[in-house]
């Protein structure tokens, strides 16, 4: 009776263990093949957003209307109150304006900064539940309060360092530029591009402006640094792009190579825990393995026992 | 009589409200309500963290570093239970428990830490999973590995203490004894994937952070040496534990487990060595190791901490002596901790100026719930048989007791077996 009973329980465990796995299986490579596997490239409807450095006159505009139309507080730090003056991204700055200008007197220049949008995001990749999502038609990368946990993974992993973090307060909350969605549904053009006076940046699908880009390029050969648009490439591509007259490290920009950092480091990774199979596997072995060396040691405990009168201790 | 390590026993001469035991719970205490100012106040005016170095020593010290140290009970098991080095299992349940305590102390860390909580019940709903996250992965697998196999393992020393002191449970205590007999290889192969999984994702977690890890440090195989490094991490913490419980309380301590322990700390801490030195040699990174910066003093630091570690282990091991062996494994836990340390923040290069350090709340925090894991240990091992001890000291304790009791059958309170056993004061 007891060894049939205790027969029919090892094959219950090794069921449920089973059920389990493939339960595991299904659920988890769903989601995989939707979103979070790698993204090679932008998606068709692409917005994007043309940011020309040597447009670019400072006037800041595009900082104010980003505060008005995201209902941020200006950040008024600095200035003691009296007017917006950020100095950097932050909970209450989605959108800076800043100043690259060299001690020796060479040549300086004005940098816009705010979220890349970036083909395969580093911060969705990282992302535990799709807080952080890129839509699949925009391809804007925005943020879903009910899902974050405020574990501020999109901060450390951001190569651009944009995804901010609430410091203070009971609900804290992450900021950053979302591509002025709800302007966009009801027809109208993100604030930064609507209100540059310039054009020095502006909104459009991202094969047109690679396509304006091009022909700024092919205008003027030798104004543009090293001829190249920053992000039809970089990190695997992004849907802000540059154009500047300085080298795109000294306005803040990194060197990342095309590869995007999720497909870069990842790679690996991905592989192993793909399916789970590997953890699958290997679970199986060692319960087989663990089986054998439990009976000598329950063989070891008995005999124990025996010599001492003691209780065995599992 | 030989001090050959033969079952468990608890320190039974021994009291639990010693001085040192107070402090650590006044730690404790004192960081419990730190946690409830750092709630109402946010993690800005509690914390040094900002905006360029978004985790702080809650994260990248208590969990990502310290529950290596709790990574015994998957190193030491492994060898037990896989490669069948039975005499090993006499040490398993001082394994279990510093790994319990560990990782029950890192897991309250990241409750803290994290600023929106409440939505960390998004982890019972797979569907929501995103299943590439390494992030993901160490949320789900540390409480999975800590409240399933962890917890299930560290059950039996509880049952022996009913079965021992409540004869009115011995009939329940032996139907659970039983039901866990069973499901016990299931249970073990679990406590070794799971964390096996985790432990490198921790190191997969910092892949994501990309250019901002100085590259002696940033390389594909982060999670290996993660891994690699929380296995000898948590060798040298048990084998740590075990010396200095033995050395404090005068307990017999037994030379061929602790060589054993040794013998696999001092394999793992140099292979670990070696790959990580092939790595940087067929990467190209070696040269960086030899600028004149900070990062190359840090790489250097490790390297010469485990480096010195190494030769003490193998050292000690030929002169067998115990209090060389405590320092060689306390210098292994530190390069080795040191190691898992730097990639997350003195490694960590966000932006030049970006700069953190941590304020006082929030080390007191962090010590505070380690001092409270450290006190837990000090009351299991004297309330439940954890620590190893030959079979003799097993009749002393029963003597003991046995002593104790008569006294209180001499006097006119009748205490319970039960409250002797946690009360014993010599």
């Amino acid at each position: 009776m007891d060894l049939t009973r205790r027969q029919a329980l090892q094959k219950f465990a090794t069921g449920t263990a089973a059920a389990v796995a493939t339960a595991g299986l299904t659920t988890i490579s769903l989601p995989g093949s939707a979103h979070g596997e790698e993204v090679k490239e932008a998606p068709k409807k692409a917005v994007s957003m043309l940011y020309d450095a040597t447009r670019c006159i400072g006037c800041k505009s595009c900082v104010a209307a980003c505060s008005e139309a995201n209902n941020l507080t200006p950040d008024t730090g600095l200035s003691g109150g009296l007017h917006q003056a950020p100095t950097d991204l932050n909970a209450f700055t989605k959108n800076i304006i800043k100043l690259y200008r060299p001690a020796d007197g060479s040549q300086w220049s004005y940098v816009k900064q705010q979220c890349m949008h970036c083909v395969d995001p580093t911060c969705v990749a990282g992302c535990s539940f799709f807080a952080l999502t890129k839509n699949p038609e925009t391809g804007i990368v925005s943020w879903n309060g009910s899902k974050c946990m405020g574990c501020r993974y999109c901060e450390i992993s951001c190569p651009y360092h944009v995804p901010k973090f609430q410091w203070q307060g009971m609900n804290p909350k992450i900021v950053k530029c979302e591509f002025c969605q709800e302007r966009l549904a009801a027809g109208k053009n993100p604030a930064c591009t609507s209100v540059c006076p310039v054009q020095a940046v502006v909104f459009g699908n991202r094969e047109e402006l690679l396509d304006e880009a091009r022909r700024r390029i092919a205008e003027s050969p030798d104004k543009y640094f090293e001829n190249r648009i920053f992000g039809e490439q970089d990190g695997g591509g992004t849907q802000v792009l540059y154009l500047s007259h300085l080298p795109f490290e000294k306005l803040g920009l990194p060197n990342l190579g095309t590869e995007s950092i999720p497909s870069k480091y990842m790679k690996w990774q991905r592989k192993l825990y793909s399916f789970l199979v590997v953890p699958t596997v290997l679970y199986a072995t060692m319960v087989g393995v663990i089986r054998g060396s439990w009976k000598e040691h329950q063989h070891h405990m008995l005999e124990d026992q025996k010599q001492t009168g003691l209780r065995p201790q599992l | 009589m030989s001090d050959r390590w033969e079952r468990s026993v608890p320190v039974f001469n021994v009291p639990i409200w010693t001085k040192p035991f107070k402090a650590l719970m006044a730690m404790g205490g004192l960081a419990l309500g730190l946690t409830v100012y750092r709630e109402i106040a946010g993690l800005g005016p509690a914390s040094g963290m900002n905006d360029a170095y978004a985790w702080g020593i809650w994260k990248t010290f208590n969990v990502m570093t310290l529950t290596g140290l709790g990574s015994g009970a998957f190193a030491i098991g492994i060898s037990a239970w896989l490669f069948k080095q039975h005499k090993l299992h006499t040490v398993m349940r001082v394994a279990l428990l510093t790994s319990f305590l560990s990782y029950l102390s890192g897991l309250i860390m990241i409750g803290i830490d994290v600023g929106r909580p409440w939505n960390i019940y998004w982890l019972v709903t797979p569907w929501n999973w995103n299943p590439h996250s390494p992030l993901l992965e160490v949320m789900f697998c540390m409480p999975a590995y800590a409240m399933l196999p962890l917890l299930l393992e560290n059950v039996p020393p509880v049952l022996e203490y009913f079965h021992r002191y409540k004869p009115g449970t011995q009939a329940f205590v032996e139907k659970c004894e039983k039901i866990m007999i069973r499901f016990y290889p299931f249970i073990v192969a679990l406590a070794y994937i799971l964390p096996a999984m985790h432990q490198s994702s921790l190191g997969a977690l910092m892949l994501l952070g990309g250019n901002n890890v100085n590259p002696l440090w940033q390389t594909p195989f982060l999670p290996l040496l993660y891994v690699w490094a929380a296995a000898f991490l948590g060798v040298c913490c048990v084998a740590g534990t075990l010396l200095f419980t033995s050395l404090m309380w005068k307990r017999p301590y037994d030379m061929e487990v602790l060589v054993h322990l040794n013998k696999i700390c001092a394999w793992l801490v140099g292979t670990w060595l070696l790959f990580r030195t092939l790595d940087l040699v067929i990467s190209g990174k070696i040269g960086l190791a030899f600028r004149l910066d900070v990062f190359a003093g840090l790489f250097w630091i490790e390297m010469l901490f485990l480096g010195i570690a190494l030769y003490m282990l193998v050292d000690s091991m030929k002169l067998r002596d115990a209090r060389l062996m405590f320092h060689a494994h306390v210098l292994v836990g530190v390069g080795g901790l040191l190691y898992r340390f730097n990639p997350t923040t003195l490694a960590f290069q966000p932006k030049p100026g970006a700069f953190y350090f941590p304020s006082a709340l929030e080390i007191l925090t962090s010590v505070g719930f380690v001092a409270l894991a450290i006190a837990g240990f000090s009351i299991a091992v004297k309330v439940f048989a954890i620590l190893p001890a030959p079979n003799y000291t097993w009749f002393q304790m029963e003597a003991h007791e046995n002593k104790i009791k008569a006294l209180h059958r001499d006097g006119e309170k009748v205490v319970s077996l039960a409250a002797a056993a946690t009360n014993f004061s010599d």
